[in-house]
């Protein structure tokens, strides 16, 4: 397990440095330019213009830091691959470089921010688990029951409703006709509530859809596994109905469950634009958004880099439970079989 | 506004039984989440935080002076510093704020302003001449501490008049030659060329003076800034969520804030903070465009536009700001003056003001609009509706409409295709259709559109204008001076008549003769009509019954010292 797992970790590496690269590379194929942007309608002067490019490292510079021109007096642009080495060099050393729109450097944005996101992945992924999975497992075990067509509609009209459209309506509920629940924000003085309560709004919308289809495979599998044989004999030894399901069904039937949670859960943690827009939380999502928009690089270079790590230590974490969950499968080079 | 009929958050039976488990069991945890223990729920009349006005913005791009640009970032920066001067928009004049007068020599080049005595910062440092060179010269200079953190200013333009600019921004040295300071209270500013307005520029948030701490410690100060006006900051900017003032007690101005703060609440977009608004958690808050008519029934609506008191709380004054077509008069067809008339006049405005923004814009009769000193009502000929007209001119243009109502010319529309400009670009081509004109779109990508205006790469396209300060020459200079080409200038256009007239303008030192020589230019700028204004924007302000007296004045400043809260 040990040499799977550091194995899986120097995989990290080259899928990192590639897709840093890759969106390096796309910085110079998708259209816009991030200094012309910072004007916008107003436009900047040529001087600041040039210092600007050449604060950013986008235009190539002589021993004194001055911007070299060429015949025409124009800037040179800096090459893809110094920029990117330049790049590099300043992440290795906890350096991401400064917002262009924003001016702050990107760490401290992020710094600020990821907790929110994080915190807000966290509740939304355990809501999802406990909902999903226990909504799952009831309508699988009573099948055609009330509680089953219950869950089956409840499911379907969360995977059809647009996550931002059911917020803005929990939001006028709640927060605007009850008032019971904060509307948007994730507290700060001049809220009424206690900073967790701010959560309960975003957490649900955020979880809302993928609550949903967790139920869903959670029921279908489990229904699938309940008809393998080893089920019927277990049933034949006399076990009872409990028994079976808790031991011998679910451990199995949860595989693909914990792989979709798992997914979900690095999407999560990549930032919910939309529930991050409706609810005004603080999160990357928006941050990441409002970047690409305006070709804000650093930014997005930031939030991609992290996004990347969490997800390779989210998706390395699943594919690790799986041992636990399915003893037949093993990591070891040993057994080809896994 | 919606009449509450659950406003105890408290759960007893009757509510379980009412609503919903899911619903119940989120309203008492809610219940056990309120701060204080307290069950009392906010309520419609407004915020219940004592004195402070909670208001709504989003996230500014910058709250330090040195590099204050946009609405957001000012409104903040506007409570925190007093410049040297402000507009008065009550007397129409520009009057002292941390300057009591000021002189300006007879050639309108040097400008001496005197500053008020025991001014200080809120740190207790004094407001005195070198607090303003110390400002100006980091808003410049790029190798400042500030500009070394976090870039140059993009905003340093202000002061391009001054004497030594160039040099300063070039980097070259480190002394702003322009400026002077012969006592601690005098502040000399001798401009390269005559500009009789410069006062005006001095309003501006951007050159308000900072104390030694702003380059000394320029990281803390970028977040939390110590001015010298009448609020202070109360912690830090809080990105994306909260920025909090409190009242400054020493303020030196007879205007000391009568509330005890301010809560800037950061919003990411208008109609979650209307919704805050509406559960009662924001006194000032803007209005989405969709709730225009009930916000102003529910509101009332102010009667200048600007103030708001009891029963009258939506403000919807004009601002000095303008929506046009930048035409490309330097290629065929738009360098025929007829073309662009034709085109002006083809437009049906009042139809997208009503129907696109219920009246909260409104059409366009000029480029200089209502609430600029030197305003005049349908000030520029073509800027109306009138079909019969707009045929007239292409006809004369040479392009006269053949049997099929066809006139052969085809142009093309280049814009940007989010914020709202689709809808407003697809009602002109349908006005201009109606003319016998066929127009096609092209919309890419915005910093590309930019681009195409600049090499002036396009045959007409979309922008809006703001005024920096509200004088006639801050819309003729920088879009139709000639020196403002490859700049603001985006339409191409270069009259010699034009570029003397606003020269000798700004040397003009008497105001009225000033303002007689800017009408003469926007008169020849008018027959030329090489830019087509479609609308001037208002405000879209709502506030609380909490407000007591507020007022916005056209330039969105929000004079929070002089807002009163009822009890």
């Amino acid at each position: 397990m040990g040499k799977y797992i550091l194995k899986r970790v120097l995989q990290f590496i080259p899928v990192f440095l590639g897709v840093t690269l890759i969106l390096f590379a796309l910085q110079n194929i998708v259209p816009g330019d991030p200094i012309k942007l910072i004007g916008g309608e107003k436009a900047l002067t040529p001087e600041v213009e040039l210092q600007l490019r050449v604060k950013y490292h986008l235009v190539q510079v002589d021993d004194e830091g001055n911007a070299i021109l060429d015949e025409n007096g124009d800037p040179v642009p800096e090459t893809l691959w110094n920029r990117y080495v330049f790049y590099m060099t300043g992440l290795l050393q906890g350096d991401l470089g400064s917002s262009y729109q924003r001016k702050l450097p990107v760490t401290d944005i992020f710094a600020a921010k990821y907790p929110y996101t994080a915190k807000l992945a966290l509740c939304a992924i355990v809501l999802e688990a406990i909902m999903g999975i226990g909504a799952g497992i009831i309508s699988a075990v009573k099948r055609y029951s009330f509680w089953d067509i219950l869950v089956t509609l409840v499911t379907s009209v969360l995977v059809a409703v647009p996550a931002f459209w059911l917020g803005m309506l929990l939001q006028l509920f709640f927060g605007v006709q009850l008032h019971v629940l904060p509307i948007s924000g994730a507290g700060g003085t001049a809220s009424q509530y206690q900073d967790w309560v701010h959560y309960i709004l975003p957490a649900v919308t955020l979880a809302s859809v993928s609550t949903a289809y967790c139920a869903r495979i959670m029921r279908s599998q489990l229904l699938d596994v309940m008809n393998q044989d080893y089920i019927r004999t277990a049933k034949a030894k006399g076990l009872s109905n409990r028994a079976i399901i808790w031991r011998h069904a679910l451990k199995n039937a949860l595989i693909p469950v914990v792989t979709y949670i798992g997914v979900d859960f690095g999407a999560m943690l990549s930032g919910a634009i939309l529930t991050e827009t409706v609810f005004n939380w603080p999160g990357i999502g928006y941050e990441m958004f409002r970047a690409i928009s305006s070709r804000d690089w650093p930014i997005v270079m930031g939030g991609v880099t992290l996004v990347v790590l969490v997800v390779m230590v989210i998706n390395l974490l699943v594919d690790v439970s799986y041992a636990f969950l399915d003893p037949r499968i093993r990591f070891d080079s040993s057994n080809k079989n896994a | 506004m919606a009449d509450f009929k659950f406003h105890e958050p408290v759960m007893g039976r009757r509510a379980f039984v009412g609503g919903s488990l899911a619903a119940s069991s989120l309203a008492f945890l809610a219940a056990c989440g309120k701060k204080g223990g307290s069950s009392t729920a906010g309520s419609a009349s407004g915020a219940t935080s004592g004195a402070i006005v909670n208001y709504y913005i989003n996230n500014p791009v910058c709250i330090d002076p040195y590099n204050v640009q946009e609405d957001q970032g000012t409104q903040v920066s506007f409570q925190l510093f007093d410049a040297l001067t402000n507009f008065d928009y009550d007397k129409n004049e520009i009057v002292g704020l941390a300057a009591e007068s000021w002189d300006a020599s007879d050639d309108a080049t040097e400008f001496t302003f005197h500053l008020r005595k025991g001014a200080k910062f809120h740190n207790g440092d004094a407001v005195d001449a070198e607090a303003f060179k110390r400002a100006w010269t980091r808003v410049v200079y790029p190798k400042s501490a500030v500009a070394m953190e976090y870039g140059p200013s993009e905003v340093s333009y202000h002061l391009s008049l001054v004497e030594g600019y160039d040099e300063l921004a070039a980097g070259d040295t480190d002394e702003f030659a322009g400026l002077s300071c012969p006592d601690d209270l005098t502040f000399v500013v001798k401009l390269s060329a005559p500009y009789a307005d410069f006062p005006f520029v001095a309003s501006h948030p951007a050159l308000a003076p900072v104390p030694a701490a702003a380059e000394d410690d320029a990281k803390n100060f970028y977040l939390a800034p110590i001015g010298n006006g009448p609020f202070q900051m109360d912690g830090k900017w809080e990105d994306g969520q909260e920025i909090n003032l409190k009242k400054f007690d020493d303020y030196y101005g007879k205007n000391k804030a009568k509330v005890d703060g301010v809560h800037f609440t950061v919003q990411k977009d208008v109609e979650t903070a209307w919704k805050e608004f509406q559960a009662g958690n924001l006194d000032i808050c803007d209005v989405p465009v969709p709730q225009i008519d009930s916000a102003i029934k529910d509101r009332g609506e102010s009667k200048d536009g600007y103030t708001m008191s009891d029963g009258q709380h939506t403000l919807l004054g004009g601002e000095p700001s303008v929506y046009y077509l930048v035409v490309n008069n330097t290629a065929a067809p738009f360098d025929n003056a007829d073309v662009r008339r034709g085109v002006s006049m083809a437009i049906n405005r009042e139809a997208i003001c009503k129907t696109l923004f219920k009246g909260t814009r409104t059409p366009a009769d000029g480029i200089i609009p209502p609430g600029i000193d030197g305003y005049q009502e349908g000030a520029w000929e073509y800027s109306k509706y009138d079909v019969d007209a707009a045929k007239e001119c292409l006809d004369k243009a040479g392009y006269p409409a053949g049997s099929d109502g066809s006139r052969g010319l085809k142009l093309t529309l280049s814009y940007n295709q989010d914020g709202g400009h689709k809808e407003i670009m697809e009602s002109v081509i349908g006005d201009l259709e109606k003319v016998g004109l066929e127009v096609v779109s092209d919309t890419p990508e915005w910093s590309a559109l930019l681009d195409q205006y600049q090499q002036l790469d396009y045959q007409f396209g979309r922008l809006g204008w703001i005024a920096d300060y509200p004088i006639m020459d801050n819309f003729l200079y920088p879009l139709f001076h000639s020196d403002s080409l490859g700049g603001d200038n985006r339409s191409g256009y270069s009259n010699a008549e034009v570029d003397k007239g606003i020269t000798e303008a700004r040397a003009t030192v008497d105001d009225q003769e000033r303002l007689d020589k800017m009408h003469a230019v926007d008169k020849i700028i008018a027959a030329d009509c090489p830019v087509i204004p479609l609308m001037f924007y208002s405000h879209v302000t709502a506030g609380s019954d909490r407000v007591k007296s507020f007022y916005l004045d056209p330039q969105k400043h929000a004079y929070l010292n002089r807002t009163e809260l009822n009890a």
